[in-house]
């Protein structure tokens, strides 16, 4: 950097930490400069080239999130059809009593299923989908941090959502109620609750994958310029529900890993008899489930974030206070679970906190509504078609949203709990909060993804018949409950007075699914022969509009440098600047698909990401997991093994060839006179960030069995019971004592390969592993000796649950050495290319404290409980 | 080492004394009432967890007001990309997550006013 370019005083510690080189920020003289055109097409042509798919059934390998994310959405709307055919199915038993069209159990599984695939398989998959599709157009960059992880997880979804919605049609899906509760669900017969478990948890795996994704996504591939106060709300809801993921999903993931053990191997920790209580699978599903309704309910309504400003042809009024929304609400909703649990019992003072907590979340869920009304009063309203269907939504949320604030006290829930009142509100919420701004996002972003756009005619007939028909459908069951009809019955005597509110609702579900129908026709009817959109045809402000008509699939063509929360609207050269190339990275003279990395905070160019292109790896690899996860349901749990290491293959194979490959040189020209780093690792790589994101939700899963043991011990007498043999001391600590020497030996690894030791480096990295597998042996002694029967009680079934969660870790954490130590037998990892020794060290950071408290928690806490 | 107003985990630390509070608040309630100590035990740990993250977000409130510092000018847009927008954008979020997380921490403890007994 010569003294010229040197950071102007008071710049944040961004600038002056940054490995770049040249100019930071551009000057208006340099991006006033024109681009030659010859030069510009020869950049575009070797651009093209770089990000080109491949075509026919190579398609398939594709990663690229325009493409994974249309798949993705696609596949959810089909589920969320599937789903729905199975609601109508419902309606159609219950139009009238004493019907017979359904049986009971049939009827079991259509409301299990329809339930647990809306949520499951729509709502949350479709933000997933809107969000690979539309975030990285919004930020202005070329494509997601990790696409070949967006593929994967779409591949895991498709598969795991077909093998759970598939079941229905062999009449063996599961029946317990989509939230699962023991006893009901582990008594069940059949395989339907172990599909469930298995196969949901697969899908799971999508979502944290997508968390990461996006989380990264909004934190490090912002253009430069795009300050966090910038942002576009979209990518603060996507951030805040990326959050939200981490945090809530792993519970779940725990108490499926706990539900399936006691299904599988009869470990007692639902079971009231043998030490286990079922209320504990109560509390891990709404630690999951209530914040479930927000991670669906936020990333819609930022939707409606976009699409209000364009509306009004305002800024939207109350920036700030919008993202104290989405921060707030993100927070407050996990202090809401056991608002679902009022009627199981527990004590009025604990019912009274969750019942405050859910009355406050009215707060910042409040604020955001008003914050859109006050955007609509300031601007210039086109009643665009997209914001028909917003404020169809809002009407619609705020109804479920009052209701919700009565139910949310604990004596008028009790009046109306399990009744076909919650069944309103919660439709109210989830069509008001999810369907409709989702169908309006649709109906908005559109011309941005597909290059054409939707028919104005049919959009409002799918509104008003959507509108109209779920009022008729949803609006007489609230009375429906206070007459007292229960859920989940499969009939009813016709002398209760249900019978003509029963028939309206049947006749308002068809006309609801008709809107729905009418929007998917408009969806998927042919458009060869419609022209294309302008490309902005709502004349919106933000970075997606900067899209090129007809397709180009690089992104954008240049990063652009911004300046503004509406670009579009501020900065009048910049769309003739991004087409002509005149931004950062315009040109692809390696061949390689590159993005731009800016710091978390100010968006100050860090380095240029080399990113993956098309590859089979996440799909063989979504495959082999997949078949790890479904094949244990048909008790082949060998084939299921071998499948996992296949699963595990796949995905060595494709870190090693795809991942912290060395570049051809250490930095590059990005264009606008700025030279970055093209190799990174530690904290400024996106993918230490990843390992970061992810086992912060590894680290809630393992909190949440910690938690399982604490609730055991204040909810029975009879844990630890007072005969029980515990957990072998010595074994416990001296594994304790195996696994801190192999971290240890893992961080000095690093160290010692950053200056230079290659040979000691590797050394410690072939000792690490040998001592973890040694702490591996120390920590099942130390329940295998005294004889701890997992069987017996849920006490020494709890300890095993623990050891085995460890060791499961602790080999990941050794096959991430081993894979450190074979990179650098390879030359793929040196002093200075030292990202994979990083990120390991970081896993093996959050894996130290779980072995720590792993051991902890079963040979000392159970001596002094 | 970085200044305050160049990270985002300042933002979300009083709504992080929320969740710390309610958790603590919940599992002490719990704790208290399945071994069946005395009920003034639990309004008093109640109350002191109540009054230290209370402390602990108008502390955090106060240093976000100064970091927004509107009366300087006035500002409650920030929507210029200056570095002195993005310190000032994020004192006002940070303010206003206090004032929620503020209320949040009043209305998790009424119940320990309200309810006398652990039935």
């Amino acid at each position: 950097m010569t003294a010229a370019d040197l950071p102007p005083a008071g710049a944040s510690s961004d600038v002056r930490d940054s490995p770049m080189q040249g100019i930071w920020p551009p000057t208006p003289a340099m991006l006033a400069e024109p681009v030659d055109p010859e030069l510009s097409r020869a950049q575009a042509r070797r651009l093209r080239k770089a990000w080109q798919s491949p075509r026919g059934w190579r398609h398939l390998s594709a990663v690229n999130n325009s493409h994974v994310g249309k798949w993705y959405g696609m596949t959810a709307l089909a589920f969320m059809l599937a789903a729905g055919v199975l609601a109508l199915m419902m309606r159609v038993q219950l139009a009238v009593p004493e019907n017979e069209f359904l049986y009971a159990d049939r009827f079991n599984q259509f409301f299990t299923m329809h339930g647990s695939a809306m949520m499951f398989l729509f709502a949350v998959p479709m933000f997933e989908a809107i969000g690979i599709l539309l975030l990285p157009a919004m930020l202005g960059t070329r494509d997601m941090p990790f696409p070949r992880l967006s593929a994967y997880g779409y591949w895991c979804f498709l598969i795991g959502g077909v093998f759970v919605l598939g079941s229905v049609l062999f009449d063996a899906a599961p029946s317990s109620g989509w939230f699962m509760y023991p006893p009901l669900a582990t008594e069940g017969e059949g395989i339907g609750a172990d599909i469930w478990l298995l196969g949901l948890s697969f899908i799971e795996v999508a979502s944290i994958a997508a968390a990461v994704e996006l989380i990264v996504g909004v934190i490090k591939c912002r253009p430069p310029g795009m300050r966090i106060n910038l942002m576009p709300l979209y990518a603060w809801y996507v951030l805040v529900v990326g959050g939200m993921i981490l945090f809530a999903f792993p519970p779940l993931i725990a108490g499926d890993y706990l539900f399936e053990l006691q299904r599988s191997l009869d470990w007692p920790f639902f079971d009231p008899e043998r030490g286990g209580d079922p209320l504990l699978w109560q509390h891990l599903f709404w630690i999951f489930g209530h914040p479930e309704v927000y991670i669906i309910f936020l990333p819609s309504i930022a939707v409606a974030a976009m699409v209000v400003p364009t509306a009004a042809r305002v800024p939207i009024t109350g920036y700030s206070w919008i993202v104290l929304s989405a921060v707030g609400t993100g927070f407050l909703s996990f202090g809401l679970w056991v608002h679902h649990m009022f009627a199981t019992g527990l004590p009025a003072l604990s019912l009274g906190f969750f019942s405050a907590a859910s009355e406050a979340v009215a707060i910042p869920t409040g604020v955001q509504i008003f914050a859109f009304i006050a955007t609509l009063m300031v601007g210039r309203v086109r009643m665009i078609l997209p914001l028909l269907w917003i404020t169809g939504a809002v009407a619609i949320f705020t109804a479920g949203g009052l209701t919700g604030v009565m139910v949310a006290l604990a004596p008028f829930d009790w009046q109306v709990h399990d009744t076909y009142f919650i069944v309103a509100h919660l439709h109210y919420t989830l069509f008001g909060g999810m369907v409709f701004p989702v169908i309006g996002g649709v109906y908005y972003f559109f011309p941005v993804i597909m290059k054409k756009a939707l028919s104005e005619r049919l959009g409002r007939w799918s509104f008003w018949l959507s509108f109209i028909g779920f009022n008729i459908c949803f609006l007489p069951m609230h009375l429906t409950g206070l007459l007292g009809m229960p859920r989940r019955i499969y009939t009813y005597p016709g002398d209760l007075g249900w019978n003509t509110l029963n028939l309206v609702s049947t006749l308002g579900a068809f006309v609801l699914a008709a809107g729905i129908l009418v929007f998917v026709w408009d969806l998927i009817r042919p458009k060869g022969h419609q022209p294309h959109t302008t490309r902005n045809p709502w004349d919106a402000g933000t970075l997606e509009w900067t899209h090129d008509v007809p397709e180009e699939v690089w992104g954008v063509r240049s990063i652009p440098y911004i300046r503004s929360r509406y670009p579009l609207w501020d900065q009048p050269d910049l769309l003739s600047r991004m087409d002509a190339g005149r931004f950062y990275l315009p040109d692809a003279p390696e061949g390689e698909r590159e993005t731009l990395i800016t710091s978390a905070v100010d968006a100050v160019p860090q380095h240029v990401a080399r990113l993956p292109g098309p590859g089979w790896s996440p799909l063989i690899a979504a495959v082999f997991t997949g078949g790890a996860f479904i094949l244990p349901t048909f008790k082949m749990h060998l084939p299921a093994v071998i499948s996992g290491c296949l699963a595990i293959a796949a995905i060595i194979w494709w870190l090693w060839t795809a991942t912290a490959r060395i570049p051809e040189k250490p930095a590059k020209d990005v264009g606008l006179g700025l030279r970055l780093p093209t190799y990174v690792s530690g904290p400024k790589a996106s993918g230490w960030w990843a390992v970061f994101i992810t086992m912060l939700g590894d680290a809630t899963g393992f909190a949440s069995l910690v938690f399982g043991v604490f609730f055991y011990w204040t909810a029975r007498p009879d844990f630890p019971p007072p005969d029980a043999s515990h957990a072998h001391l010595a074994s416990s600590m001296g594994a304790a004592a195996l696994f801190l020497a192999s971290w240890a030996a893992t961080r000095i690894a690093r160290g010692l390969n950053a200056s230079g030791s290659v040979a000691a480096a590797r050394g410690l990295l072939l000792a690490a592993p040998i001592l973890a597998l040694g702490g591996c042996i120390g920590l099942v002694a130390a329940v295998w000796l005294p004889g701890l029967a997992p069987v017996s009680h849920a006490y020494p079934a709890m300890m095993w649950a623990l050891v085995v969660w460890t060791v499961a870790h602790v080999l990941c954490g050794v096959i991430m050495q081993g894979y450190c130590l074979a990179r650098s037998l390879a030359e793929r990892m040196t002093p200075h290319h030292d990202a994979d020794l990083w990120n390991t060290t970081l896993f093996w950071h959050f894996l130290i404290a779980t072995c720590l408290v792993s051991s902890a928690m079963i040979a000392l806490v159970p001596r002094v409980l | 080492m970085r200044n305050r107003h160049e990270s985002l985990w300042y933002m979300i630390f009083a709504p992080g004394v929320w969740a710390v509070h309610f958790v603590a608040v919940y599992g002490w309630a719990a704790v208290i009432c399945a071994k069946g100590a005395p009920f003034a035990l639990a309004r008093g740990g109640i109350a002191v967890l109540t009054i230290i993250a209370l402390g602990l977000i108008l502390w955090h409130g106060v240093l976000a007001w100064r970091q927004w510092d509107f009366l300087d000018d006035g500002d409650h847009v920030h929507d210029r990309p200056t570095t002195n927008d993005r310190r000032e954008f994020l004192g006002h979020a940070g303010l206003l997550l206090a004032i929620v997380a503020f209320v949040g921490v009043v209305f998790v403890s009424l119940p320990a006013l309200l309810i006398g007994n652990c039935r």
